[in-house]
């Protein structure tokens, strides 16, 4: 498979240019299993894509103290709900999901219940997370 | 008791193209500990290893004596450290006890005047000595280097000596402020010790790294990991890559005789750890064919568990069909795209250290692509900061160095905080 850049022959399958590192096929892309991919949606309709990443932190973005969480809560009123800057991340092992409270102000809740800090407990697509004041519902993409 | 690990493989593709040639494919072997499990803590035997040397004078000594302060403060009466300062001499400070008696170890290192020039193996042989006095199979066994300087002629014994300490479970972890160290050596001890590594500018992240170290050794939940993968008959590992917690290419380490075993040392419970496998594939018909087997070994000393086992088989399936061949796991990906960037910064600084500035500039050129495509903004900056550099001296900037070779290694490192 030759790379449309710079013209190197690569073995068929791989991903990227060995040479100059151009995405070589163009290939569908999938996320692991199946409604593994969750977003969470507010109340009034808005949609939070959850990164494929391993570990999401959820919180509340501050450029001064250099604190940019990967889902960040301030539009939706994250500071009036009490949402802290590094309130909880939710861990993916591939399809499972869990998220856990990083000792935020206002608490993390599932489903009304709140769970201790540092304690990783399991969520799944239907169930209700709080974050201070601030519910969401996580739903499959 | 069993599976307190939970061993997870991903293909880059679960269907491929049924070719008359090999072709290559991505496996993702990922080893954390099980959400929620409760894998207890085993107590730390630790040693402080302190560049001493007249350039760590001022605020870098001031930092340096908070951070060990603080750990002091965070090990419970059950650890085990020693504090041991280095320049061109060895003084060991504290010789490995308890952790108790906070205050006379506070007190020791308060009184350290910056002096001297820089000899790291003395000071490595020293601390691994006292790490060896309180070693143990159950405890998580640790040496913390921090250095700022360059070390006179003794880099060689000190990739020795990281080595031994990798093959006892001592991992090191190596620090290095300012600009005037050798990223390639410090890299090296901790890749070879299964250990850590941390650039800093400013001393006041001195504290943010021994934190993380702390957390790190407290967060262990298995020691002695191994990973086999024993592949199918004509199955060919090509690459591995180790991609959490930093990427490094260890392929000459784990490939032999067609499988791959790699020798881990100890699993953070929090972060574990990954490896990205490349393999060529050989012809094969349609249908499903097992690419080989993965196996995972580790010891949980705090609840007697030794040599547990956990295995998962790798299978794909050919296909006749190309619209069936296209999909490819995002999550791999993403993973492949990091390495390359990885690869080509690698690349670049080897050209540029050969002179080749030409070479080096292109391969810097398609690394800031690579870094954009991820949205690393920063690092790609870094990357053409450094094709300026060429241009006007020929070389590149120690800083800009350690930018990038620290930078692409830590990009599967999401939530680790950028050291300033």
């Amino acid at each position: 498979m030759k790379c449309k850049a710079c013209q190197t022959e690569n073995i068929e399958g791989a991903l990227f240019c060995e040479e100059c590192g151009v995405k070589l096929e163009a290939m569908a892309m999938e996320s692991e299993g199946e409604g593994a991919t969750l977003v969470l949606a507010s109340t009034d309709g808005n949609r939070l894509e959850i990164p494929a990443k391993d570990e999401i932190v959820v919180g509340r973005e501050d450029p001064i103290s250099d604190i940019f969480p990967d889902v960040d809560l301030t539009g939706l009123g994250g500071m009036e709900k009490g949402v802290s800057r590094k309130h909880a991340v939710i861990h993916r092992a591939g399809a499972d999901y869990t998220v856990e409270d990083l000792g935020s102000t206002n608490g993390t809740y599932i489903n009304k219940k709140k769970i201790q800090p540092h304690a990783p407990q399991t969520i799944k697509a239907g169930d209700e997370l709080r974050f201070g004041k601030l519910a969401l519902t996580l739903q499959a993409a | 008791m069993k599976n307190e690990l939970n061993l997870r493989c991903v293909m880059s593709k679960d269907t491929v193209l049924a070719t008359e040639t090999e072709q290559a494919v991505y496996a993702l072997i990922n080893i954390k500990s099980r959400s929620g499990a409760l894998l207890g803590t085993m107590p730390a035997n630790f040693a402080l290893v302190l560049d001493r040397s007249g350039s760590m004078d001022g605020e870098k000594m001031e930092n340096v004596k908070e951070a060990v302060g603080y750990v002091v403060d965070h090990l419970s009466d059950a650890d085990l450290v020693s504090v041991t300062i280095f320049d061109d001499q060895v003084e060991t400070l504290i010789p490995n006890r308890a952790a108790r008696n906070r205050e006379a170890i506070k007190a020791a290192i308060a009184n350290v005047i910056p002096r001297g020039g820089t000899q790291i193996s003395d000071g490595l042989k020293a601390g691994l000595a006292e790490v060896m006095k309180g070693y143990a199979k159950n405890r998580v066994n640790r040496i913390l280097l921090l250095t700022d300087g360059q070390t006179w002629d003794d880099e060689d014994a000190c990739l020795k000596l990281a080595e031994e300490a990798g093959k006892q479970g001592i991992a090191i972890t190596s620090i290095g402020i300012g600009n005037e160290w050798n990223e390639k050596l410090l890299l090296q001890l901790a890749e070879r010790s299964h250990g850590n590594s941390h650039w800093i500018q400013n001393p006041i992240a001195i504290l943010d790294a021994f934190q993380q170290e702390m957390e790190g050794m407290q967060a262990v939940a298995a020691t002695n990991l191994k990973i086999t993968a024993r592949m199918s008959a004509g199955v060919k590992p090509f690459k591995v890559h180790s991609t959490i917690p930093m990427i490094a290419d260890v392929t000459h380490k784990v490939v032999s005789n067609g499988s791959i075993v790699a020798d881990l040392g100890s699993l953070d419970g929090k972060k574990g750890q990954a490896l990205l496998i490349e393999a060529r594939i050989p012809a094969q018909k349609a249908g499903r064919f097992r690419l080989g087997q993965v196996e995972a070994t580790y010891d949980i000393p705090s609840q007697g568990v030794k040599g547990q086992s956990v295995k998962t088989d790798l299978f794909i399936t050919f296909t006749e069909d190309a619209a069936a061949a296209t999909k490819v796991n995002a999550e791999v990906m993403n993973l492949v795209e990091k390495i390359s960037a990885f690869k080509l910064q690698t690349r670049a600084l080897t050209e540029a250290e050969a002179g080749n500035i030409a070479a080096a500039t292109q391969k810097l050129q398609s690394a800031a692509t690579v870094l954009l495509n991820l949205g690393e903004d920063d690092l790609a900056a870094a990357a053409e900061r450094e094709i300026l550099s060429l241009r006007k001296t020929g070389a590149l900037t120690a800083a800009g160095t350690k930018k990038l070779e620290y930078g692409t290694r830590k990009l599967t490192q999401g939530l680790t905080q950028a050291m300033k």
